[in-house]
């Protein structure tokens, strides 16, 4: 059988580092003066489904990323990793986008790159979490989407993937071009490699700004986006109730949890 | 051909200082850290004597992100219920700037940014598995399945050398030659930190503690050092007294040392925002490998140059200066177009001619003297005892101080000439 | 506080995928003092049930353990790049 490279193109979003996110509690704001950014985990496990099609059916793995300046090292980390060529979409005009123009120019990013087969993207962003962006790209460039995927694959274009379920795993099969979105945890990211990390740095990434993309400036970062956050409130956090128990006496445990009705036995 | 003209391995304070030094030579350097980014896996007290970096960086101490400098320095034995110090301030030390206290992910950050700027491939979340020798003869690193070579390699991976180890180019350490150290940050205000220490806009106090009230034969000193809007504070265990006592968790020994009622007091409604933990070098002299040989120099900690008495340690700044001397020899190497042993020999004589080893050779044993009973048990028991009698109203009238000291002495069962003797030994070596 | 706590305040970049410390349970099985379990300065060496238990999780790769153990049950190895402990202040 002839075998037939694809084109994938990986979306990919640089974040603050969930563990350190601070909020000052006086003005609600992220403090970002201690949060260092990293690699959104869900996008390390999207861009791994990305390399494994490639090495799979050969063909090409391009990163794209919006956002500021400083996700330079997120771009060197996806190259280091594997990806081919990485593009940082960044200009003022985009800050402050909200999942709409977000979604606008990374399809226009795509556009502009030209030939593809499949998109991947993450779940969802470790910091605004809304899983939107995906499903909007796909949508702007109007093509299938597989979304919450544990495993992706790909035979005679056409993408095999899984998707997890409540209550089962779920099989769907698409022909390209198709977008799929990939569960945080869903795989083993491949490592960085020295040699691949020396070579991206040689190499170096693309920047392209609102003139390259060629959008109005009225369509994209704060002033394209439809949503205005009113308001942020703090949660307050429970206590919650904790016991502690002696691990080496787990009956007691057991035994207390069944009393409370909180652990069931098979038959009950 | 090699792919560079030297490899750093590590971007601690030695491996970013050869790497500067190097790349402001012209030379194609590569410098590689597992940590992402750099700093992140580093513990220091720190006070860092940084006055080597002004070589490779002459505005360091307008650049560099420096909390505050030490202008009051206090050395304390601390037992359960009392605390005998020497307190020193000096306003000679705003002009004269003496060490700075430092955080490690900050510092470590900034110095490999300005390797980086002099012209260094930095590559950041990356371990160097192995180095890839031939016939005794060092080639470049190994990192998963490939290989980068270049003509000289430094290894600069700090107190837990594990490649120069791998490669049989030191000994892994053992209970004397290392210690273990463990920090806790303290958010404070700025405010607070000023008023409570007595410190006025960018002064620091630093403090040093003989940990004197640890029951059994537990040895550590303890270590406070006041950041722009935090605390350090630290202690050093003596891995060798650890395991002879044998019951006590090096972690409760931290605990302890915050809880003590003087200690605890000066990091009152502090928050912890960091537990850490990192292996000190506190060997002397003698501990130290052969460091350089066809293709390879070690500096820094990972060449055992750090010097730690239990109270203060110094490291930082061997490191900074060795990693400047091997970045030296690898530059005198590349003119001459040989990086053999007999070319990077230099570096050893560097080494020998410079403070660093001097001072290493001075402390030779010092580890002995200060992990002694003299100094842990002893001195602070007849310390205390003294103060109480000459402090404590009795309606007695008081004796002359030397005679208090001595009788304090022999209440602690020691001779007058033993004491003598101990003191003596421990003056010169000091 | 306790350690645990301690430990909660501290930022990881766990490998799912390779425990850069192992031990070799045949040799803690006859250990005489368990010295790890007082060495390690995260915990990581526990005894449970009369065995010891480890844990590299939570491990701050300080290299300690590597020379507590005199037994030659541990095998020590840097993590794999960018993974491990990430420190705020160091
Ligand atoms: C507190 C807060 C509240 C917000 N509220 C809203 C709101 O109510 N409505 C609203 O529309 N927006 C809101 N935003 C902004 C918005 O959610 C994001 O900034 C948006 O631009 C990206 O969406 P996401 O992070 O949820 O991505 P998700 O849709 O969760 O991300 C899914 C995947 O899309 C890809 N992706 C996402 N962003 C990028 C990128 N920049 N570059 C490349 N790939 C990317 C990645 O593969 C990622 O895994 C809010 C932001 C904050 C901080
Ligand atoms: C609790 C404590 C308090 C201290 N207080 C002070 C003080 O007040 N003043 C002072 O001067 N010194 C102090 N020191 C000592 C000081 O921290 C060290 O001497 C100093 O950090 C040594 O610098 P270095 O560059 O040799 O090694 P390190 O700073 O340890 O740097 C080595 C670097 O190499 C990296 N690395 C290691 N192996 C690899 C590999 N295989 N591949 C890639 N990268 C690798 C590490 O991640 C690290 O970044 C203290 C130490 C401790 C533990
Ligand atoms: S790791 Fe070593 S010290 Fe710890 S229990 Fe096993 S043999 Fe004993
Ligand atoms: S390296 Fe240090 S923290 Fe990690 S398991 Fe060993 S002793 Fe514990």
């Amino acid at each position: 059988m002839k075998k037939v490279p694809l084109d994938i193109i990986v979306m990919v979003k640089q974040v603050p580092d969930s563990q350190e996110v601070v909020i000052d509690p006086v003005t609600m704001n992220l403090n970002r003066s201690l949060t260092r950014n990293v690699t959104n985990r869900a996008d390390e496990n999207a861009l791994e489904v990305a390399l494994s099609l490639r090495d799979k059916a050969g063909g090409t793995v391009t990163v794209i990323s919006m956002g500021p300046p400083q996700a330079e090292t997120t771009m060197y980390e996806c190259m280091a990793r594997g990806a081919d060529r990485a593009i940082l979409v960044s200009d003022r005009f985009f800050g402050g986008a909200d999942t709409y123009p977000t979604g606008l120019t990374l399809a226009s990013t795509i556009s502009k790159i030209g030939k593809f087969d499949v998109v991947v993207a993450g779940e969802e962003s470790s910091d605004s979490s809304t899983g939107h962006v995906g499903p909007g790209v796909a949508e702007f460039l109007n093509i299938d989407q597989i979304t919450y995927c544990s495993h992706v694959d790909y035979k005679d274009r056409h993408v095999i993937a899984e998707r997890e379920l409540e209550d089962g795993t779920e099989v769907v099969k698409t022909p390209t071009p198709v977008l799929v979105t990939v569960l945080l945890n869903s795989n083993f990211p491949r490592r960085q490699t020295l040699r691949r990390k020396i070579d991206a740095m040689k190499k170096g990434f693309e920047v392209w700004n609102l003139e390259k993309l060629g959008l109005p400036p009225e369509w994209v970062g704060v002033r394209g986006s439809p949503t205005i956050v009113r308001r942020m409130r703090s949660i307050k956090e429970k206590e919650r109730a904790a016991k502690k128990f002696d691990l080496s006496n787990l009956g007691n445990l057991v035994s207390e949890l069944y009393e409370k009705n909180i652990l069931k036995l098979e038959e009950d | 051909m090699s792919e560079f003209d030297a490899i750093v391995v590590g971007a601690g304070p030695a491996g970013s200082s050869a790497a500067i030094k190097m790349a402001n030579a012209g030379l194609k350097v590569l410098l590689v850290e597992r940590g992402d980014p750099p700093g992140t896996k580093n513990v220091s007290g720190g006070i860092l004597w940084g006055k080597d970096l002004s070589q490779i960086i002459p505005d360091w101490e307008k650049t560099a992100p420096l909390e505050r400098f030490v202008e009051r320095k206090v050395t304390s034995f601390l037992t359960a219920d009392s605390e005998i110090s020497i307190d020193f301030k000096t306003l000679k030390f705003s002009t004269d700037r003496t060490g700075y206290a430092v955080l490690r992910t900050r510092l470590d950050q900034y110095l490999s940014k300005k390797a980086s700027q002099a012209g260094a491939t930095v590559i950041t979340g990356i371990t160097v598995d192995s180095l890839h020798m031939e016939n005794g003869k060092v080639l470049g690193v190994v990192n998963e399945e490939d290989t980068i070579t270049s003509d000289c390699v430094i290894l600069a991976e700090g107190a837990n050398p594990r490649v120069a180890i791998k490669a049989g180019l030191r000994q892994p350490p053992g209970d004397d030659d290392v210690a273990l150290g463990i920090k806790q940050v303290y958010k404070l205000p700025e405010a607070t930190i000023n008023e409570r220490y007595n410190l006025r806009g960018n002064a620091g106090f630093a403090g040093e503690y003989v940990l004197s009230f640890l029951e059994d034969d537990v040895y550590a000193g303890g270590f406070l050092y006041t950041n722009k809007d935090s605390i350090s504070a630290g202690v050093v265990v003596s891995l060798s007294k650890l395991r002879e006592n044998g019951k006590t968790r090096s972690f409760d020994i931290m605990e302890k040392f915050v809880s003590h009622p003087f200690i605890s007091r000066l990091l009152e409604g502090g928050q912890i925002q960091e537990y850490s933990a990192h292996l000190v070098y506190e060997g002397g002299y003698s501990t130290m490998a052969k460091l350089y040989g066809n293709g390879y120099m070690i500096a820094g900690d990972a060449a055992g140059f750090s010097f730690s008495n239990g109270m203060v340690i110094e490291g930082m700044n061997y490191a900074i200066a060795s990693g400047i001397m091997a970045g030296e020899a690898a530059i005198q190497a590349k003119k001459e177009g040989d990086f053999s042993d007999q070319s990077l020999s230099r570096y050893g004589r560097m080494l020998e001619e410079s403070y660093a080893i001097k001072d290493k050779k001075t402390f030779r044993g010092i580890e002995k003297v200060t992990w002694s009973p003299l100094v842990h048990r002893i001195i602070p028991r007849i310390a205390e005892n003294s103060m109480m009698k000459l402090f404590n109203e009795t309606g007695e009238p008081k004796d002359h101080v030397v005679r208090i000291l001595l009788d304090s002495a022999f209440d602690q069962g020691i001779s007058k000439s033993d004491l003598l003797i101990q003191g003596y030994r421990l003056m010169r070596r000091m | 506080m306790e350690i645990e706590e301690k430990l909660a305040l501290l930022n990881y970049k766990t490998d799912n995928q390779y425990a850069h410390i192992t031990v070799n349970p045949k040799i803690c099985e006859t250990c005489p003092d368990h010295f790890c379990t007082f060495a390690c300065p995260a915990s990581c060496y526990k005894i449970i049930d009369g065995k010891l238990n480890f844990k590299y999780e939570d491990c701050v790769e300080c290299g300690t353990c590597d020379i507590a153990c005199s037994h030659g049950s541990v095998t020590w190895t840097n993590p794999k790049g960018g993974q491990g402990i990430k420190y705020k202040f160091g």
